[in-house]
């Protein structure tokens, strides 16, 4: 799918972000209020054209009905509509919507049918059926088939049946929701009619939807309406609340009453689903925060080293991923769907490498003196960002987001996208992966050894230089797989490292130095509770609130959540 | 028994350093107010502005290796404490520019007009006498620095711990003074200042005087500093650098100590960042960047953690390597900078000052052999690390 | 001996550590002026025992009482040491680059604050002190060198001064001997004896030459409590020290 994507064929490139835009049906809403018959008939052309095609002899047989239409008086045409409509064959939907408009024309020569509109000095032609072009005519060779209101009602009617009992379940769908955001009382006896022959449980529902938020915005009486609000309340969402508070305004008494009792459940509700949200964008911050800290967790945690280039780690895997893709898409573009797992084990023998090369340049002529390792890492942060800088500009690189990587889904109320749903699994992989590592791998165990006993591991036969140096390369790998996820969420740039540094620090001290559980803890607890000051505080205020919030806790618990306790600590 | 208390611990080495400090606090303005422009031993106001600025910096410097130096307290946050002392003293600025700004409002600063506000927040009452902005200087940073430090050395956050703190202290800051709702200026800060004390800050005799009252700030701070750590209490300090809990078990309330040093630190900063606004004629948020006080740590490490000295030579000559760089090899400062840290922790952990005096000392033994091989052994030894606390 | 006339008093003092019991309802009295070793193997919970006299380490249920009547579970480091306690590490902890006289200096008994320090001035009275410190710990000639080149047994002895200096009523002396060789040992160990003259004295140590130099009333611990106590001989004698701690 993502090849055709990239060679830039135009049509599936839309069929292939066609679902990205779906996100997005709220902002057409306009729309659809407005025009929801000349909807119904778009989706007949658009889904109407593979039946087109297929059953070009079904049109053909359907030509005498539509050129009835042009005989008789109203009466007349009235039961030609409902012949039409009961055919069932979308096909007539473009007639009877160009009859309602006024644009069906018969011609005079042969009484045959068209829809007409004004071109110059005649009228341009286009077949009713199979919608191509029929030339054009003088002005005197058609005459308009007259419609008055009551036809136009029998049309919309008809129209709306024809979608409504379409064949496709998708159709019957799209014309129940059309009628939903019209809110139009004509569209009940349609409705009526198609819930009558619905199976589809999913339509059906909606179809009901559509009815009561229809019966609502008619004359009907108390009871129905009554009825209406409840199927409402079932739905839950805010489009049901903006037609629930539309009666609440427009209504008294006891319509009211019931509006109200409904619009403070759906509130209590909705409220419950924000909370829903909250938690997930801040599980989604905490993700972010996780992957950040997790390198560090290992590098200082674990290892007791003040790495201040750990930003610029994940900055180079970030890099790496950029690297990667602009070389998939001069050489081998189809491989782009792929370029984030291709960019993973890169990032993290890339990042890796640098790092074992800072240990065993720098750090270990520093080990015991925590002050001066922190000073010297963070002069090579600053080399390296400048390093980046120099080779790849100061501007942010674009990195794009694989298919599988865009677009989002409805969990309930609950939007869902899709890059933040899989940084989160993401980073509980990496997480689960890392545990694996350090508790069941030999390497972990002479991990392990060395940070709890550096002596007594060496005279065991362990290389302790070696586990130093490899430990601090898994640490700063990890962070560089960080820089492949950040950098579908975040700007690339030189600075991309400096925004995390702080934060996967406060993560770190929070959760607990020395304990990886500590880390998830702290950085989900970190994440939520941003999510959940930023609506009251706003963005900036919220993660003041949260540094002081650390700075307090540091004091009180000087060793983090999780904190290890004994005299090894002490000493 | 002020006097006596600044001037008892005097020796030598010091009288020389404040000497030169003198003959520069007066030399420099000199130069560029009684040299007429025409001659070649001119020193252009530009210049009298920078090495003012180097003053504040080396001010600063002094501040941060009081702590660290002596006490061991690795703060990654100083620069809070120089931006707070600037914003006051960019608030007294502001106050006086009065009907001349863009909108010519009597009290309310431009930016505040521009923002819609209708009066002045509480908290820039007073700041148009200059007493108020000049108690202000010292006793905001040092009330910060009480409080947080209250609370950190009580719990007994040492270490890098603290030093994280501390860094995260400044970034808060930082993102709180970006917001216009904190009423200083946001993004932009405080700027456009007119006069001080009624003197037009762009005129030649007033960058001279700011530059002379910056040397004497720096001169002051230094004897104080020196009588500080030359006294038991900076024994004390010392000892709690080298081995904190011994100190506890020996009856010393080490948070008090900490406490005591954090603070005076914090005013002295507070001071730099005062004298350092109305040479530079802008205060903003980005002075709280914690890259900012990350690097003042390293001007006291290259002159030489532990020395007065060595934190004024240090701030002097990084940054005007800085000058250099930046308008010579723009692309390179930052290498230079940062291979600077790793080489000074690497190879010069006691700074340049530390250098000149195992040089001296070398020369001084290789007279005499004997004296040379029986501190052998421990002349080349490195202290033990202390045990992580 | 009853709470009100003891100097030490601990009962029932345990401490845990995630799980790991350091102390196990510990029990011990010193008496004023006493001197007393302490032996046990590794992990027995002797530091932690000092750690909680010294108020490093609050205990999880217990009382600790100085004097009969202080309660030293509420009080921190400096307050303890304040009232009169004062601690030798195991690992000898001088300020390395303070000079041997600075070191003394800084123990010497005297006002603790922050400003009382910074306007203090050597009086001559202090200086007699530190001077006849000097003698006792014989690092007289080396006085104004740094404390970071002394020997390791010198460093010992440096601490013992500073001990002294601070007045304490109680000294708590984690292995001395350690490191020494064994002319040094017994030095150490008349210094000791001449110390707990007028000092209550608790030594933690190994060496059981060194205890038997001594020639005081021995507690051992293991596994955080006290498994015997008396005379050496009659310690020594006992099955289940022999079992956990001299072996056979």
């Amino acid at each position: 799918m993502g090849r055709e994507f990239w060679a830039g064929d135009g049509f599936l490139a839309i069929l292939c972000t066609g679902p990205r835009n779906e996100g997005g049906v709220n902002v057409e809403s306009r729309w659809f209020m407005s025009f929801f018959k000349s909807f119904l008939v778009l989706i007949c052309l658009t889904f109407g054209f593979a039946s087109v095609a297929a059953a070009q002899e079904d049109i053909e047989s359907l030509r005498p009905l539509v050129n009835a239409l042009a005989k008789g008086k109203f009466k007349e045409t009235e039961k030609q509509i409902g012949a039409l409509a009961a055919t069932g064959n979308s096909a007539v939907a473009p007639a009877l919507e160009a009859l309602g408009d006024g644009d069906l024309y018969a011609r005079k020569s042969d009484g045959v049918v068209f829809i007409a509109k004004k071109a110059g000095k005649g009228y341009a032609l286009t077949d009713p059926l199979t919608l191509e072009d029929a030339g054009e005519v003088g002005r005197r060779a058609v005459s308009k088939i007259k419609v008055n209101n009551g036809l136009r009602r029998v049309i919309r009617s008809a129209l709306g049946s024809l979608t409504l009992q379409s064949a496709d379940p998708e159709v019957r769908k799209t014309a129940a929701e059309a009628i939903f955001k019209a809110k139009d009382p004509d569209g009940i006896e349609a409705l009526d009619g198609a819930l009558a022959k619905e199976t589809d449980d999913g339509v059906r529902l909606v179809m009901e939807q559509a009815r009561a938020a229809a019966v609502l915005a008619s004359d009907m009486s108390l009871e129905v309406k009554t009825a209406a609000i409840e199927v409402l309340e079932t739905m839950g969402n805010r489009d049901a609340l903006s037609v629930i508070v539309g009666v609440q305004n427009a209504s008294e008494g006891e319509l009211k009453q019931v509006a109200d009792d409904a619009v403070r459940r759906i509130k209590k509700n909705l409220a419950m689903w924000d909370n829903a949200q909250n938690i997930w964008y801040g599980l989604s911050l905490g993700s972010v925060l996780l992957l950040a800290a997790i390198g560090l967790a290992i590098t200082f945690g674990v290892m007791g080293v003040i790495n201040m280039a750990h930003g610029e780690m994940v900055m180079i895997g970030a890099y790496v991923t950029f690297v990667v893709q602009e070389i998939i898409r001069s050489s081998a573009p189809w491989l782009f769907e792929y370029s984030l797992l291709i960019a993973l084990p890169l990032a993290f023998i890339v990042s890796g490498s640098i790092g074992i090369a800072i240990e065993r340049g720098i750090i270990r002529w520093l080990y015991g003196r925590p002050l001066e390792t922190l000073l010297a890492t963070w002069g090579l942060s600053l080399m390296l960002q400048q390093a980046v800088r120099s080779i790849f500009g100061p501007t942010n690189q674009e990195v794009g987001n694989p298919d599988w990587m865009s677009g989002a889904f409805e969990l309930g109320q609950l939007t869902i996208t899709y890059n933040r749903m899989w940084i989160i699994v993401f980073s509980l992989l990496v997480f689960a992966g890392l545990m694996l590592v350090l508790k069941k791998t030999p390497f972990g165990l002479f991990t392990r050894a060395v940070t709890q006993n550096r002596r007594m591991a060496a005279s065991m036969g362990i290389r302790t230089p070696w586990i130093d140096a490899f430990t601090f390369g898994l640490g700063s790998g990890i962070a560089g797989i960080a820089g492949v996820a950040l950098s579908q969420i975040d700007n690339v740039s030189p600075n991309l490292g400096q925004g995390y540094i702080i934060d996967s620090f406060m993560v770190v001290v929070f959760g607990g130095v020395g304990n990886l559980w500590g880390t998830l803890v702290g950085a989900m607890t970190l994440g939520v509770v941003n999510k959940f000051l930023e609506p009251y505080a706003g963005a900036v205020l919220g993660k003041i609130f949260v540094l002081v919030f650390i700075i307090l806790f540091i004091q009180k618990r000087p060793r983090g959540l999780f904190a290890l306790k004994g005299r090894a600590v002490e000493s | 028994m002020m006097t006596s208390f600044l001037f008892r611990t005097l020796d030598a080495k010091a009288g020389v350093f404040i000497a030169i400090l003198l003959a520069v606090i007066v030399a420099v303005p000199c130069f560029n107010l009684l040299v007429p422009e025409t001659s070649s031993f001119h020193l252009p106001t530009y210049a009298v502005t920078l090495m003012g600025k180097y003053m504040t910096y080396a001010l600063l410097a002094l501040s941060v290796d009081l702590v660290w130096g002596f006490c061991g307290i690795l703060s990654l946050g100083h620069g809070a404490f120089f931006a707070l002392g600037g914003y006051a003293m960019g608030m007294y600025l502001m106050r006086q520019i009065g009907t001349r700004g863009v909108y010519g409002d009597p009290i309310l600063p431009d930016f505040m007009v521009f923002l819609n506000w209708k009066e002045l927040p509480w908290y820039w009452y007073g700041f148009d006498m200059f007493w108020f902005a000049a108690i202000m200087v010292m006793l905001v940073p040092g009330v910060l620095a009480f409080v947080f430090g209250w609370f950190a050395f009580r719990s007994r956050v040492t270490g890098v711990y603290l030093s994280i703190i501390t860094q995260a202290l400044t970034y808060a800051l930082l993102l709180a003074f970006f917001r216009n709702d904190m009423g200083f200026g946001g993004n932009n800060g405080l700027t456009d200042f007119k006069d001080i004390l009624g003197f037009d800050v762009q005129a030649d005799t007033t960058r001279a005087g700011l530059f002379a009252t910056s040397g004497l700030a720096v001169l002051i701070c230094f004897l104080i500093c020196r009588a500080i750590t030359k006294s038991k209490l900076g024994k004390v300090l010392v000892a709690v650098r080298d081995a904190e809990s011994r100190t506890r078990f020996l009856g010393y309330r080490v948070e008090h100590y900490k406490l005591f040093v954090w603070t005076i630190s914090a005013m002295m900063a507070g001071i730099a960042g005062a004298l350092y606004v109305p040479q530079v004629g802008i205060i903003n948020p980005g002075e709280f960047a914690p890259a900012n006080s990350i690097e003042t740590v390293i001007w006291v490490a290259v002159g030489g953690r532990g020395t007065l000295v060595g934190a004024v030579i240090g701030a002097i000559l990084v940054n005007f390597a800085k000058t250099w760089f930046t308008a010579a090899l723009p692309d390179l400062w930052l290498f230079a900078l940062g291979g600077l840290f790793v080489a000074v922790t690497l190879f010069l952990p006691k700074g340049i000052i530390g250098i000149a005096g195992d040089l001296m000392k070398k020369r001084k033994s290789t007279p005499s052999k004997e004296t040379n091989d029986t501190s052998g052994p421990s002349a080349t030894k490195t202290p033990d690390p202390e045990p992580a606390e | 001996m009853s709470r009100p006339n003891s100097l030490l008093y601990l009962d029932g003092v345990s401490v845990s550590f995630d799980g790991f019991k350091a102390l196990n309802d510990l029990s011990m009295v010193i008496g004023p002026g006493e001197m007393r070793a302490i032996i046990g193997p590794n992990g027995a919970g002797k530091t932690t025992m000092m750690d909680v006299i010294t108020g490093k380490t609050k205990p999880d249920t217990g009382e600790v009482y100085f004097n009969g009547v202080v309660d030293l579970t509420g009080e921190d480091e400096a307050s303890i040491a304040e009232l009169g306690i004062g601690r030798k590490f195991q690992k000898p902890t001088v300020f390395e680059s303070h000079t041997i006289w600075d070191n003394l200096e800084l123990a010497l008994k005297g006002p603790r604050g922050p400003f009382a320090t910074l306007f203090h001035r050597l009086s001559a009275e202090e200086e007699a002190r530190i001077n006849e410190l000097l003698k006792v710990i014989r690092l007289g000639e080396k006085a104004h060198e740094l404390a970071e080149n002394l020997s390791h047994g010198q460093k010992q002895w440096l601490e013992i001064g500073m001990l002294l200096a601070q007045d304490p009523k109680l000294l708590l002396v984690d292995e001395p001997a350690a490191g020494m060789t064994d002319a040094e040992t017994a030095e150490t160990a008349e210094l000791l004896k001449d110390i707990a003259k007028t000092h209550a004295v608790v030594v933690v140590e190994h060496d059981m030459t060194f205890i038997r130099a001594l020639g005081v009333k021995v507690t051992c611990l293991a596994e955080g409590s006290v498994l015997a106590e008396g005379s050496l001989d009659y310690v020594s004698a006992n099955e289940r020290v022999v079992e956990v701690y001299l072996g056979r």
